[in-house]
C-alpha cells in the first residue's frame, strides 16, 4: 500500500495515470449529469412550498458541496506537501484552485437566484452566504499568493499555509445552518437515515453530485497534467511525454 | 415518476417552470457554462504546458549543442 502511495510523489506516474483516469473520469460524469439534469428537470415533481424553484437545488447543492470538497482537496494536498515534502501536493492544490473557485461563485450565484423568489432577496448577510463569500476570497487568496512570489517554491508554500488556515472556515459554513438562525434551509439530504426528500427528487440529486465529483476528478487530472509539465519542464521524461 | 412526468418538455408549461423560468433556467445555463470553461481551460492549459515544454527542450538541447 505504502508503495502506491509513494509513487504518487512521482511527476511521471501521476502524470500517466491522470491522462489514463481522464476520459473514464469524464464519461462516468457526463452519464450521471445527463441523468440527474433529465430526471431533476423533467421527472422529479414540483415541491410542494418552492414549486418549479426547488429544481435549482440540482446544480446548487451539487456546486456548494463541491466549492468544500475543492477546497478540502487543496488543504490537504497542501497540508501533504508542506509536511513531507512531496511536491506533487502543491501541484494538486494549484490545479484544484481555479475549479474550486469556479463551482464556488455557482453555488453564490445559483443560491442567490433560488433566493429572490424564495426569500424576496437576491443577497443577505447571511450566515451560511457570507461563510461560503468568504471561501470565495480564500480561493482568490491562495491563486494570487501563488502567483505573487517569484520564486515558485517559495509561492506554493505561502498558498498552502493559507489554504490550511483557512479550513477553519469549512466547518463553519457546514454548520452555519445549526450554529446561527439563518435563512439557509437545513440538511436535506446529510440525513443519510432519513432524508427529507422522496426518492423522485433525492435520486438526480445524488447523481447531480456524483457527476459533479467525478467532473472534479477529471478537471483535476487534466489541470494536474499541465501543472506537472509546468513543474518538471526540463526532466528527461517530458521529452517522451511531449512527443507523445 | 413525478407529476411533471406526463407533462413533456415541449409543452410550454415545462419551459415556464410553474413562474420561476428567469430563476431555474438562468441556474441551469450558469451551471452548464461553469462545466464548459472548466473543461475549454483545463484543456488550454495543459496544451500550453506542452508548447512551453516542447520549447524548453529545445532551447536546452540547443545550449548543449
Amino acid at each position: 500500500m505504502w508503495t502506491w502511495f509513494y509513487r504518487l510523489a512521482s511527476p511521471p506516474f501521476v502524470y500517466r495515470v491522470a491522462a489514463r483516469l481522464t476520459p473514464w473520469l469524464l464519461l462516468f460524469a457526463a452519464a450521471m449529469i445527463v441523468y440527474g439534469l433529465i430526471a431533476g428537470l423533467v421527472f422529479a415533481p414540483p415541491d410542494y412550498q418552492q414549486g418549479d424553484a426547488f429544481r435549482i437545488i440540482y446544480v446548487h447543492a451539487p456546486s456548494a458541496w463541491l466549492s468544500l470538497f475543492a477546497y478540502m482537496t487543496m488543504a490537504v494536498a497542501g497540508g501533504i506537501a508542506l509536511i513531507w515534502r512531496i511536491k506533487m501536493g502543491y501541484a494538486v492544490a494549484a490545479a484544484a484552485a481555479p475549479i474550486g473557485a469556479s463551482f464556488t461563485i455557482l453555488a453564490l450565484v445559483t443560491g442567490s437566484l433560488w433566493g429572490k423568489p424564495m426569500w424576496g432577496t437576491y443577497w443577505a448577510w447571511d450566515p451560511r452566504l457570507t461563510s461560503e463569500l468568504i471561501l470565495l476570497f480564500l480561493y482568490f487568496g491562495v491563486m494570487s499568493l501563488r502567483a505573487a512570489f517569484e520564486d515558485a517554491g517559495r509561492g506554493d508554500r505561502a498558498a498552502a499555509l493559507l489554504a490550511l488556515v483557512g479550513v477553519v472556515n469549512v466547518p463553519i459554513i457546514h454548520f452555519s445552518v445549526q450554529w446561527w438562525n439563518s435563512l439557509h434551509q437545513g440538511a436535506t439530504v446529510a440525513k443519510f437515515a432519513k432524508p427529507d426528500m422522496p426518492g423522485s427528487m433525492l435520486w438526480p440529486l445524488l447523481a447531480m453530485l456524483c457527476g459533479f465529483m467525478l467532473f472534479f476528478g477529471a478537471v483535476l487530472c487534466m489541470r494536474l497534467r499541465g501543472e506537472v509539465l509546468n513543474r518538471e519542464r526540463l526532466a528527461s521524461w517530458v521529452r517522451g511525454a511531449v512527443k507523445a | 415518476m413525478g407529476s411533471r412526468g406526463g407533462e413533456g418538455v415541449t409543452s410550454g408549461g415545462f419551459w415556464a417552470m410553474g413562474g420561476y423560468a428567469r430563476y431555474v433556467w438562468p441556474c441551469f445555463a450558469l451551471a452548464i457554462s461553469i462545466l464548459a470553461w472548466n473543461l475549454w481551460s483545463a484543456r488550454r492549459y495543459h496544451e500550453q504546458a506542452l508548447l512551453r515544454a516542447e520549447r524548453a527542450l529545445i532551447m536546452a538541447g540547443s545550449e548543449r549543442a
